[in-house]
């Protein structure tokens, strides 16, 4: 009975998440609606293991040695445990592809948060990253994981806000010149 | 000069490493994970230790306080755990969430209660075994705590004014720049709602961190007798209340003190800065 009820419910909450991809306007990159939607769909248990599934691939995420970048923000702040770095490439097509390092006492959910944004922001434009709203984060996460100290699992946002940020006003900056 | 101990009060409060991977499969204990990384037990811990969440588990969801003595049988009886059992506490931040759910069940008089030394940090960089896997135990009928203890090691605001007021033992474990008002938080953590920066009038500033050496294990007795004996002026006679800004670090303090020191009337102010320094009327001091 529990089961059946558990199955029904799960049911719901893919077919809701599908005609919310399919039918309604999405605010969201299609690689990071995707990601919102699966996650969305997901009990609680899952969720947490497809979070820590994304930390663990968080590393695959750092910069390769053949890659060039136009900005590279490395830095240790008072929102976050560790170092984290952001590098940003901005390809002929305005394409904005974002690595991150992070040092070892950046937390779980934080790695989490790195492996779905550089994948799901991977080819979205610096304009666009720049005017994505932050409330498809709980969505991912979950009401359950977000508590004090949440304010982290926003960081890894901001900073990739922060840096498309920079590398628009240095572009309006060369323009006007 | 006092003479100062050269063992713990306790040494059977704290188990090894070393120790503990010979014993991961001995009957009568459960080795009980407490992180402040939300998802670390997901990333793997080690073999057969349980998860306790110092948030979902053991504070209630609406009144800011810990659990009901019932809610608190049912989370034991759902691990397993009896009150005949050794319940053996680890996690990241050198044990400061393992000491906080350690103090937790004392609070309901659960007795047989370790800290393993050095925490998690020290069981990886040694690298011993780790596993994802999440044990399940046989569930135990863990009787329902007459009282919780809260007159024993607990105190509340009204009982911190009447120390710092009659000028008795009260020790700030948090950084010394949230002590001296220029932060409200710790270093390195988001900024999480404190209207002011400062201290209780009268307590003494002894960093948590003081009490362990770089690998999160604890120092020698004598060492922390000196610490606390002599530089924070903790007589053993008298009532000492320790806290930082949600009571997880002064647990880490409240143990060493209670458990390696031995002292008697220690209590831990959980409400601590996050109380004191919004509560309306309450006095502040910015001293260095």
């Amino acid at each position: 009975m529990g089961q059946q009820s558990w199955r029904t419910d799960r049911k719901e909450r893919v077919i809701c998440s599908v005609i919310r991809s399919k039918f309604s306007f999405s605010m969201y990159p299609t690689k990071l609606n995707k990601i919102i939607n699966l996650f969305e769909t997901l009990p609680e248990d899952e969720r947490r293991e497809t979070l820590v599934s994304y930390a663990d691939n968080a590393k695959k995420q750092e910069p390769r040695e053949s890659e060039k970048f136009e900005l590279v923000d490395v830095r240790k702040d008072e929102d976050c445990t560790d170092t984290v770095g952001v590098y940003l490439h901005v390809d002929e097509n305005g394409k904005a592809h974002i690595r991150m390092t992070l040092g070892p006492e950046v937390q779980t959910l934080t790695r989490s948060m790195t492996a779905i944004l550089c994948k799901g922001l991977e080819g979205s434009t610096p304009e666009e990253i720049l005017d994505l709203p932050s409330d498809f984060v709980t969505r991912i996460v979950g009401t359950e994981l977000v508590r004090i100290r949440s304010q982290t699992i926003y960081y890894v946002l901001t900073r990739i806000k922060s840096i498309c940020k920079v590398y628009l006003d240095r572009q309006r900056v060369a323009q006007v010149a | 000069m006092a003479t100062h101990p050269t063992q713990y009060a306790h040494p059977e409060a704290l188990v090894e490493t070393d120790w503990l991977e010979k014993h991961l499969n001995d009957d009568g204990i459960r080795i009980i994970e407490s992180n402040e990384d939300i998802l670390l037990y997901d990333t793997g811990h080690i073999p057969g230790a349980l998860h306790i969440d110092w948030r979902a588990d053991l504070q209630d969801p609406v009144i800011r306080d810990y659990i009901s003595p019932e809610k608190f049988a049912r989370l034991c009886s759902r691990h397993g755990i009896a009150p005949e059992t050794t319940c053996i506490f680890y996690g990241d931040k050198a044990n400061w969430w393992a000491c906080y759910a350690l103090w937790a069940f004392r609070l309901f008089g659960h007795e047989k209660v370790k800290i393993l030394n050095g925490g998690r940090d020290k069981w990886k960089a040694e690298h011993r075994p780790m596993t994802r896997e999440v044990p399940k135990y046989p569930e135990t009928n863990y009787p329902v705590p007459k009282k919780r203890f809260d007159k024993e090691i607990r105190a509340f605001f009204d009982e911190a004014l009447a120390q710092s007021k009659g000028g008795k033992p009260l020790i700030d474990v948090r950084s010394p720049g949230e002590y001296k008002g220029e932060i409200t938080h710790m270093p390195e953590y988001p900024q999480e709602g404190v209207l002011r920066g400062g201290h209780i009038p009268g307590a003494k500033s002894m960093p948590w961190k003081n009490a362990t050496n770089d690998d999160a294990t604890f120092k020698p007795a004598n060492e922390l007798a000196k610490i606390y004996l002599d530089q924070c002026g903790v007589n053993p006679g008298t009532d000492t209340i320790v806290y930082c800004r949600i009571g997880e670090r002064s647990s880490h303090t409240w143990f060493v003190l209670t458990y390696l020191l031995g002292l008697d009337n220690v209590r831990n102010y959980d409400g601590s800065w996050t109380e004191w320094g919004n509560k309306v009327g309450a006095p502040i001091a910015k001293s260095a």
